[in-house]
């Protein structure tokens, strides 16, 4: 993931899909049918909430607070994260 | 126990009653089975098909607890079927039972932030609550520690660490409970309602809990699962893993229960025998022997295969593999509609369908669920077997086709193919039409690996044993004993001089079962069946397996085994003298045995499994009809095609 298509916003966010494995990331937006929604939230994925992505297969395996979700691609592609240290400026 | 002395005492005998709630893995029913034992009983939710898993026990102070395990949950505001009824219990508006006195809610020491999200909605609720810190012992070992005077201090309820896996921590649990019936109800902090403001605030607050009461070292960034999940979750090792697994599974429920299910059977038979023998020789012997024993028998011999079974379902759960087992299944079975933990009913169905439909209950969505228990029956049983052997050894010659494999065994595994893509093909079918509704999205908790607790496998193996035998085990008897008088009235009149073999033919024929062979002669004629077949697949409704022996009554070879009755199949003539067997027939014979729903277990199990009441013969009816019209039709199919074709 590169950071050139954001430069214009302060913060650059992505898809936890596209997140690099590995480095940590908050949870900013949730995109998803409310009852899906409320089931993240009560596995520990809310805004504000840190995640990583611990692996790719036809699922992402996410690391949230030491428990591992395995997310669907569907679910996966409507959480925005904003990666750590990609505060621009 | 002490009886009671006066009205004092008798208030205090009033049992306490414990609702016990927590997210899934969190050993919650490992500490069920730990307080209850085996003083358990199962029922449903009324109008719903989430089980109901009540137990009693003593509390220290010697007054009685009723324990109610609630579905595993993680929010009881997720609107999902078991999270609704949890709620309901909870707020005293479920109609199967009183409010509970106190709510029991168990929480993962290693996780628990994630864990007091539930906890903290539980403690809205305006009852009191005692939180059970279980997996204490994995937390230490993570270097994880708890402040608890701290942790009860800022949630207001009692905190009481337990390991319940080893039984640790359980006497201090049972007072905690009696103490809260006291206390007053922990304070309301947010409202019950699930927005994101209101989960971000409830997380920040537990945020502040957890750094009071909880320290940590810095988790290591590889821990011992996920070095595991490299290979168990491996693109080329997760796939191969999981089919050596389950090759062990279905061997096991397919052959290692075998010698139990023949020495039951035997053991079964015997008393009956012996019991019959102090009867007057006539009706009531041969209901008690040919019905009574011979149901019991059906019903038993289900048992060492439903005790293998969730004995090993029990070792995958808490071993933490089935949750992988779903996540490496699910792109498969997403496919035809299913989750990924469909695998592993439709997977036992080869074994029997039976503990396959019990099995279903690790599914979480309803129409997953119900999907599920239409379609395992399609997965050819162990009970299909013996009729598959007869007709291939009387009708398939064994011409060599690889080095291995001849006809013989291709056509066996053709039929066992046949019906595992029918069953994959029928689900998407049921997904699209009947259980239309969109695919959950995968997301699914991938718990730490865990050593499994062999006691509490052992309590949820009786369980289930015990739920088998009253709920399916009184239909089974019922119809056995139903089948048995549509075989044995209306009585011939019994010429002595007859062998007993041709008796009996004669008997069948003359019976109400036997008469309705003939009646339906027209229906299976188009299959190129003759009234005998038909008997025969009528009479095996109480076991597929009958076939093989009413065959054997039919042409009265008995019980001189099976290579006297392939030569009589064989050899059988039709009135205009062609033979009344040809491969073609008896090719189309195990197709429709195949896709047929012939076995009465399966439907008990299906009605009782599927919803109570109407509701559960609703779907049972759907299951049989659809499976009889695949198998007539699918029958019908292989002997046109193949006489347009030009075999006999």
């Amino acid at each position: 993931m590169t950071n050139a298509s954001s430069r214009e916003l302060p913060v650059c966010t992505c898809p936890l899909v596209d997140s690099e494995a590995g480095q940590e990331a908050t949870v900013v937006a949730i995109a998803c049918t409310d009852r899906d929604a409320c089931r993240l939230r009560a596995m520990g994925v809310y805004e504000g909430a840190t995640v990583s992505v611990v692996g790719k297969k036809h699922c992402l395996l996410v690391d949230v607070r030491g428990t591992r979700l395995a997310l669907g691609a569907d679910l996966a592609g409507g959480i925005t994260v904003q990666p750590r240290g990609s505060v621009a400026g | 126990m002490t009886a009671p002395a006066g009205p004092a005492r008798l208030e205090a005998d009033a049992p306490l009653r414990v609702a016990i709630i927590g997210n899934p893995n969190t050993g919650k029913t490992t500490l069920f089975n730990a307080l209850t034992g085996l003083r358990q009983r199962v029922g449903n939710f009324a109008g719903v098909t989430v089980e109901r898993v009540e137990g009693a026990f003593r509390l220290p102070d010697g007054r009685r607890c009723l324990l109610v395990d609630l579905p595993g949950s993680y929010s009881l505001t997720a609107n999902a079927p078991d999270e609704r009824i949890a709620l309901e219990v909870l707020l005293g508006q479920d109609h199967s039972a009183p409010r509970p006195d106190v709510v029991l809610v168990v929480v993962d020491a290693v996780h628990l932030d994630r864990n007091l999200f539930l906890a903290s909605q539980v403690c809205e609720l305006g009852l009191p609550v005692v939180i059970a810190l279980n997996q204490v012992d994995a937390a230490a070992a993570a270097g994880i520690t708890f402040d608890i005077p701290a942790l009860t201090h800022d949630l207001g309820v009692q905190v009481i660490p337990t390991v319940a896996s080893r039984g640790e921590g359980i006497d201090p649990l049972g007072r905690a409970l009696a103490r809260a019936a006291t206390l007053p109800p922990p304070p309301s902090r947010f409202a019950l309602e699930d927005t994101a403001e209101v989960a971000v605030a409830r997380y920040a607050w537990i945020g502040e809990v957890v750094a009071r009461a909880m320290t940590r070292r810095a988790p290591a960034a590889d821990t011992t699962s996920d070095r595991i999940d490299r290979v168990v979750l491996h693109r080329v090792a997760g796939p191969l893993l999981f089919l050596g697994i389950m090759a062990v599974v279905f061997q096991a429920v397919f052959s290692w229960a075998a010698p139990l299910q023949d020495g039951i059977e035997a053991l079964v038979l015997a008393v009956g025998h012996a019991i019959g023998g102090l009867l007057p020789a006539g009706d009531l012997r041969s209901l008690v022997v040919d019905g009574v024993f011979a149901g019991v028998g059906a019903v038993l011999v289900f048992l060492p295969q439903i005790a293998m079974l969730f004995a090993f379902i029990g070792v995958l759960e808490q071993s933490g593999y089935m949750a992988r087992a779903a996540f490496l299944m699910d792109g498969v079975m997403r496919r035809v509609g299913l989750h990924g933990k469909s695998f592993i009913p439709m997977l036992s169905g080869y074994a029997c369908a039976v503990p396959g439909i019990m099995a279903t209950r690790t599914i979480e969505d309803p129409k997953d669920r119900l999907a599920t228990i239409l379609v395992v029956p399609l997965m050819s049983c162990s009970a299909r077997l013996p009729v598959y052997t007869l007709l291939i050894a009387a009708f398939v010659p064994a011409v060599p086709l690889l080095p291995g494999l001849d006809l013989q065994g291709a056509t066996m595994l053709a039929m066992y193919l046949l019906g595992t893509v029918m069953a994959l093909a029928m689900a998407a079918l049921f997904r699209a039409t009947l259980l239309r509704g969109p695919v959950r999205p995968m997301l699914l908790e991938l718990p730490p690996y865990r050593w499994p607790a062999p006691r509490s496998i052992a309590v949820t193996v009786w369980q289930r044993c015990v739920v088998f035998l009253r709920r399916a085990g009184t239909v089974i008897l019922a119809l056995s004993v139903v089948l048995w008088a549509l075989a044995t009235f209306p009585r011939t009149s019994e010429d002595a001089r007859l062998p007993e073999a041709a008796r009996q033919e004669a008997q069948l024929a003359h019976s109400a079962l036997g008469r309705f062979g003939h009646a339906i002669e027209p229906a299976v004629a188009p299959l190129g069946y003759d009234w005998k077949i038909g008997v025969s697949i009528v009479a095996s409704f109480a076991a597929r397996e009958v076939f093989v022996s009413t065959m054997g009554t039919i042409y009265g070879v008995g019980d001189a085994g099976e290579s006297a009755l392939v030569d009589e199949l064989r050899s059988e003539r039709r009135a205009d003298g062609a033979p009344a067997y040809t491969p073609l027939i008896a090719v189309g014979l195990m197709v429709f045995y195949v896709f047929a729903l012939m076995c009465v277990s399966t439907i008990a199990v299906t009605v009782r499994e599927a919803g109570r009441g109407r509701l559960g013969w609703q779907w049972a009816g759907v299951q049989f009809t659809y499976m009889l019209a695949l198998a007539y039709g699918g029958a019908w199919l292989v002997v046109t095609v193949g006489r347009a074709l030009g075999y006999a």
